[in-house]
Order: structure tokens, then sequence, then C-alpha cells
């Protein structure tokens, strides 16, 4: 048998998987309302007045459990020095060329910043989804705020994750099997987290 | 081709009797829903989701003299309408070729919206049926060739209805009698920045429509229009080129194959 790592544990993996279904659900709902050509999703998710039911209420525990992937996550994200000279070459990377390219901690540079990306906008749009949802009782400078933050923050983190599912699961294989059963090859290891590698090995 | 209608309200003419508001609220069938004294000629604080007409009603002093001022309020019929540009619906809010503003409440799915994109701040959500209520012009008696029920009912001519240029001409003529006899501030109100709307105006103090509880320079809110405009095409730019960037992508550069180093 190969031989196997763990790289998240299986509280990550739920985590993650919950916090992604309820994030596909908000984005489609939310993506429903974003243009009339779009307006279809609604009649796939119930109908429009379901949608607008309900797409809060996907967002919040998207919210919730976001904030508790933050708590894991959020100590082992911050960027070193090794990052920073990674993000300056993230072109390099996006190309495929190792040459000159900073080996990776258990996070390279670039899930980093989807980190802090999706948190900072799901904090905003946590903020400016609380006002569109109860429109009566919230003040009209906070509403003219909401309706131009709540799609900015959404078009943010919607990119961040197209460029998220594409790299996970076509541009490095074993990363899906990964988040989905918890395991590694050292090979893949080495490869691709080489500095998480070796501080394994060390321990 | 369709004339646009609209109603005119000669301010002037106004003694606040509040008959338009009961014949509203007769023909639309609403229920009135009582309020607190608050010390004022004013019926009720504000619009709601079963009170569409309003006769604001406010005491202003201006240069030394007391004036009261009363306007009627209700959905203004913006030819650029605010309302159409922030609902996510189709067909929720449509706009006749008569320029009637309507609310289609079985395509309104409740979000509100409509409140936030409109200048004038009229649309109300009703938390009972989830829909968003205002003054429909009357489009059902329109439509059978009546004049709207306030307007009919209206016992001193200070409400209009007809074609939208005719009373134009009319707003305009009966501001420059006022000028003549004397209110050199008299002028007509009917919103250019939203394209014109249609409710026209008769003010004594066109200069200060504020005192009448109508906004000074109506537009849509630039949060609305940017975010339905320009923040538009870049998120679909986004969406879109984002698919067809992973595609070129995976084609022209592919997948990160693990190499052997570790086995070494």
């Amino acid at each position: 048998m190969k031989q196997r790592i763990e790289r998240f544990t299986s509280t990550e993996r739920i985590a993650h998987w919950m916090v992604a279904l309820s994030f596909l659900y908000s984005a489609l709902t939310g993506l429903a309302l974003w243009s009339h050509r779009m307006f279809w999703l609604a009649a796939v998710f119930g109908g429009g007045e379901t949608v607008r039911g309900w797409h809060p209420i996907g967002g919040i525990v998207f919210a919730l459990l976001l904030a508790f992937i933050f708590r894991n996550w959020a100590a082992q994200m911050k960027l070193d020095a090794d990052d920073r000279r990674w993000l300056a070459v993230s072109h390099k990377y996006a190309m495929n060329q190792e040459e000159g390219v900073p080996a990776a901690g258990r996070f390279n540079a670039g899930q980093k910043m989807l980190f802090w990306l999706q948190s900072s906008s799901a904090l905003l749009l946590f903020a400016s989804g609380l006002v569109l949802w109860f429109p009566e009782w919230m003040p009209r400078g906070l509403r003219l705020a909401a309706v131009l933050l709540h799609p900015v923050a959404a078009v943010a983190s919607i990119g961040g994750i197209i460029v998220h599912i594409y790299m996970t699961t076509l541009v490095v294989p074993g990363a899906l099997r990964a988040m989905a059963r918890g395991w590694v090859t050292p090979r893949w290891a080495a490869s691709h987290h080489a500095k998480w590698y070796r501080d394994l090995d060390r321990r | 081709m369709i004339e646009t209608v609209a109603k005119l309200v000669d301010t002037t003419l106004c003694i606040g009797c509040k008959a338009c508001e009961v014949a509203c609220q007769e023909w639309n069938d609403q229920e009135f829903t009582t309020g607190v004294f608050r010390n004022t000629y004013q019926t009720l604080p504000d619009l709601a989701p079963n009170f569409w007409n309003l006769i604001k009603f406010s005491e202003h002093d201006i240069n030394g003299e007391q004036h009261w001022l009363m306007a009627k309020y209700q959905c203004m019929h913006c030819a650029d309408a605010g309302c159409i540009k922030a609902c996510p619906a189709p067909g929720a809010i449509v706009r006749r070729p008569n320029g009637i503003v309507d609310f289609v409440h079985e395509n309104c799915i409740g979000c509100g919206y409509c409140i936030t994109g409109c200048p004038f701040d009229v649309p109300r959500l009703s938390p009972k049926t989830r829909k968003v209520y205002k003054c429909t012009l009357c489009s059902d008696r329109v439509a059978a060739g009546l004049e709207p029920a306030c307007i009919k009912t209206c016992p001193t001519n200070c409400l209009t209805f007809g074609s939208r240029n005719d009373l134009k001409f009319l707003a305009e003529k009966r501001a420059e009698e006022l000028r003549k006899d004397g209110l050199a501030n008299a002028g007509v109100y009917d919103g250019p920045g939203v394209g014109g709307t249609n409710v026209l105006y008769v003010l004594k103090h066109a200069d200060r429509p504020q005192d009448y509880g109508l906004p000074k320079d109506p537009r849509i809110p630039w949060t609305v229009s940017l975010w339905k405009g320009p923040l538009k095409w870049l998120g679909n730019t986004v969406f879109f080129g984002g698919l067809l960037a992973a595609l070129v992508h995976y084609i022209k550069v592919g997948p990160k194959e693990a190499h052997d180093e570790a086995e070494n």
C-alpha cells in the first residue's frame, strides 16, 4: 500500500464541505438575483419568493461555518517572507514553472490569499446581507451602501472560488482527494508543499 | 402612439381636506390603520403598504412669514424609474406604455430593493404578504378610460389628470401666473433628474421643494446606478472571464504533476 500522510483532519474536511455546500447554495441563489438573465436559477431553487426567503439563511449558515474555519486556520494563514516571494513570482507558479518559486508550507501563498479574500468578503457579505434581509427596519443610508457592497463582495468571493475549484479539481491532481479523504502521498507533499513535508519529516 | 398620462398637483389650490386620501383607500379597498394624533394636520406620519397617498403637511417660516405647506405624496411614476432599475425579479415592476409604473404582485419576490432604488422613498413592504405596494396611478381606472380616484374626488381642482404634455403646459402657465402675482419663486417640480416624473407639481416655493417634503434634486441613488451599471459588467467579466480563463489555462498549461524527488 502507498504510504499516506494525513493532510486534513476529519473536522477540517467536514467543515470545508459544509461551508462549500452553503457557499454554493448562497452563490447560486444570489446569482439568480444578480441579473434578469440568470433569474432562471431562481426556478431551480424553488422560485423567486423561496430564494428571497432562503438565500439569507443559507448565507448565515455559510458565515457561521466560515467563522469556525477562520478560528481553526487563521494562525496558519499568516504570510511569511517565503510567501511574499512566492506572490512576487506567482505568474511562474501559474505557468507551472518551478524554477525560483519558493517552497510552500502547509498552505501556499495563493491558498492563504484565498483564505483572506473569502474571510473578508464573507464579513462584508454578512454585514450587508443583514441590512438587505430586513430593508423595512434599516435606515436608508445603510441600505444604499449595502446594495453596492453586497454584490461587490459577492463578485470578489465567487471570482476567488472559480480559481479555487479549478485549481483543486484540475490543476493539482490529488488535492481533491486530500480534502475528501484527508490523505496525500509523500510524493505529492514533497512536490506541492515541500516546506510542510520537510517539517513533517523532522517531527 | 399612446400618450403618457400624468397627474398635476397645484399645491396652491390644496386645502388639505384629505378627500384624495380617502378616495384612494376606498377605490383600492384598503383597510385603514389608525395612528396616534401627533399635533399635526397630517393624517399619518408616513406612507404604508396599505396607504399609498399622503398629504404631507409642514409649517415653515419663510422670510419671516408663516407658511402651511401641503403636498400630495405618492409614487411619482418616473420616466427613469429607480425601482425598476433595482428590481431583480423580471416583470415585477413594469412601465406601462402610458407611462404608469406598476407593480405586478405575482412576480414580486419581496426583496425590497425597489424601496432603496426609489429616489422618493415611496414603495412599502407589507410584513403580511411580503410584497411591496405603492400608488398605481389607478392603472385599472385609467385603462377603463376613467381618471384616478384621487383626482375624481378633489373638490378644488388642485388635482388634474391628463396627458403629460398638456399638464406640463398648464403647470408652466399656472407658475407664470403666480410669478406675475408676486410669488417670485413659483415654479414647476417634475424631477428632470429621473427623466421627468408623471406627477407634476406647481409650488409657490419651487426653490425649496424640501420644505414640502419633496427631495431637492431627485436622482436614482449612485450606489444603485453603479451596482446595475459598471459593477454588473465587471462581475460578468469576472464570472465568465474566470471560467474561460480556466478553460484556456487547462488546455495551454495543464495540471501540475507531482515529481519523484521524495522517492529519491
